[in-house]
């Protein structure tokens, strides 16, 4: 009889739960779901990685290719990020060109790799003006469960870490790029942004990583990227019920720590999965009382 | 580089599968299941292909139904890092098209579509890592998708390919086997009945040598059957031990 509640009225099952300060998962408000990750799966990138946030699976792959560089800066190369979101993670999703959600993350992506300085552009330049690499980062998800944002950009940093580009140098007589697949180097990360997503339910609750359910039922979105800095890179908010500038504060320091939590994970490689949620409870216990 | 790993092949049976592991009911959503195929290690090649697949269940649609059958739809595509070089366009060009009718035409040989009239069936399939074998790998995941999503079939479809390479039939053939010039031949079996759901060569071939490699393929297929029957028992098993508690 609870999944018929749940069916016909899920904004009611879920305020029930809430009225109790948890979720129907058993999460508390400020919880994140179990984060795992896997690094190398794929053979054939540069690059990848595969993040699964709760159900929500995401995996990223790193392609580098050759190219000139823009004629607006001769001394950069490019890093060209894409969002798939493919008709089997969802039922949300009918096949066909990306559609608006898929776009979006994809920009929101982009801008979050140029505000945050992730990456230096002048490092994939191999010689000014004639050669460069470009990174294409194909990030698709294959399991929507909410909160792809977070997922999006912990993949991406996890795959660009783990990415190796061969040497190349420019032949001086023949003009021409030689490459040296036997010497591979990883990529110089210089900053490691973490995302958290936030949804408001009936304009003033606030709860942490929301299942695709919750996005659903929710009156707002919010996202905060951090990095292990404590600055901030981003903060999307589109649209929705408004929010007070108190309570996007604590969304913000709620988004530090979920940057702790998920460094260590991508700086350690992935340890067994039940140790990760420990420390993750960990971390997240002892900031607690500083925040909500 | 292709002799050695010839050599290599020719001193293990050539009848090898490459070991396959399979993952069900990787996602389970109300009515869309998702599970996963992995299938690894070439022997001494670290050489991997994953296809991920989704079914959904049954729903009505209007302008292609028929009003005694399910459509089945099926959609192939490729990651765009699944193969050495990046693939630019990875649905609709001709390959994508011609593998997703293949899958449809196989699939509608095995599935119980008069049970599901004025309905549709979405296989959607996608390559994350190519290395040769991409119809079978699909072929194989597609059917443990529809076992988890509880659709009825009448026998489980195993695909795999078998070529001739230096007069020795050889059975799943890896990406630098198909590409190196010799015969392939791909074939979707339903292994209790022995009928063939779909046969595919393009290649030059003796018919004398035909039977030979339709007995490897087959003989593959056969012993495909077995571990996927294995892994749906196991998983069921798993699942029932969890409803139960």
């Amino acid at each position: 009889i609870v999944f018929f509640f749940r069916t016909a009225e899920p904004l009611e099952y879920h305020r029930s739960f809430l009225k109790e300060n948890c979720r129907p998962d058993g999460r508390e408000l400020g919880e994140f779901r179990p984060t795992t990750l896997n690094i190398s799966s794929i053979s054939t990138a540069d690059g990848s990685a595969l993040v699964k946030i709760g159900n929500t699976t995401v995996i990223c792959g790193i392609k580098a290719e050759l190219t000139m560089p823009p004629s607006d800066a001769p001394n950069k190369g490019y890093i060209v990020p894409n969002v798939d979101l493919p008709p089997l993670c969802s039922s949300r999703f009918r096949p066909g060109p990306p559609g608006e959600q898929a776009q979006a993350a994809s920009q929101f992506i982009a801008d979050v790799i140029e505000s945050s300085d992730l990456i230096n552009r002048e490092e994939l330049c191999i010689e000014k003006s004639k050669l460069c690499w470009v990174l294409y980062c194909d990030i698709m998800c294959l399991d929507y469960d909410g909160n792809l944002l977070d997922a999006c950009i912990i993949v991406l940093l996890a795959a660009l870490k783990n990415a190796r580009l061969p040497e190349v140098t420019i032949n001086k007589e023949t003009d021409l790029a030689e490459v040296d697949i036997q010497k591979k180097r990883h990529l110089k990360i210089n900053r490691h942004p973490v995302g958290s997503s936030f949804v408001i339910f009936d304009d003033s609750i606030i709860i942490v990583d929301p299942t695709a359910e919750e996005e659903s039922l929710s009156t707002a979105l919010l996202t905060v990227v951090t990095d292990e800095e404590d600055r901030l890179c981003a903060v999307h908010k589109p649209g929705g019920t408004s929010l007070s500038g108190e309570k996007l504060q604590h969304c913000i320091n709620r988004a530090i720590t979920r940057n702790k939590e998920i460094s260590k994970l991508v700086d350690k490689g992935p340890p067994s999965q039940a140790k990760q949620a420990l420390v993750e409870r960990a971390i997240w216990k002892e900031n607690k009382d500083s925040m909500l | 580089m292709i002799q050695n790993c010839l050599k290599q092949r020719f001193e293990h049976t050539s009848q090898l599968l490459r070991f396959c592991h399979f993952q069900l009911g990787f996602k389970s959503f109300s009515f869309s299941v998702l599970p996963m195929t992995v299938c690894p290690q070439l022997l001494q090649t670290d050489t991997i292909e994953k296809p991920a697949v989704c079914v959904i269940y049954p729903y009505c649609s209007r302008s292609k139904s028929l009003h005694d059958r399910a459509v089945i739809n099926c959609q192939y595509s490729m990651a765009t890092f699944s193969t050495a070089e990046r693939k630019r366009r990875p649905h609709g060009d001709r390959k994508s098209s011609e593998m997703s009718l293949h899958l449809k035409q196989t699939f509608e040989a095995a599935v119980l579509t008069e049970l599901y009239p004025r309905s549709q069936i979405d296989i959607y399939v996608k390559i994350l890592q190519a290395d040769g074998g991409n119809y079978s790998a699909c072929v194989n995941a597609a059917t443990l998708a529809l076992v988890d999503a509880g659709i009825p079939m009448r026998d489980y479809v195993c695909a795999c390919t078998a070529g001739f390479v230096e007069d020795t039939p050889l059975a799943d053939l890896c990406h630098a086997e198909e590409s190196g010039g010799g015969t392939s031949l791909a074939l979707a079996l339903l292994p209790r009945s022995g009928n063939i759901a779909l046969l595919q060569m393009d290649a030059r071939l003796h018919q004398d040598h035909l039977d030979a490699l339709i007995e490897a393929a087959m003989t593959a297929c056969k012993g495909l059957s077995k571990v996927l029957d294995g892994v749906v028992r196991q998983h069921l098993e798993e699942v029932s031990v969890l409803t139960r508690d």
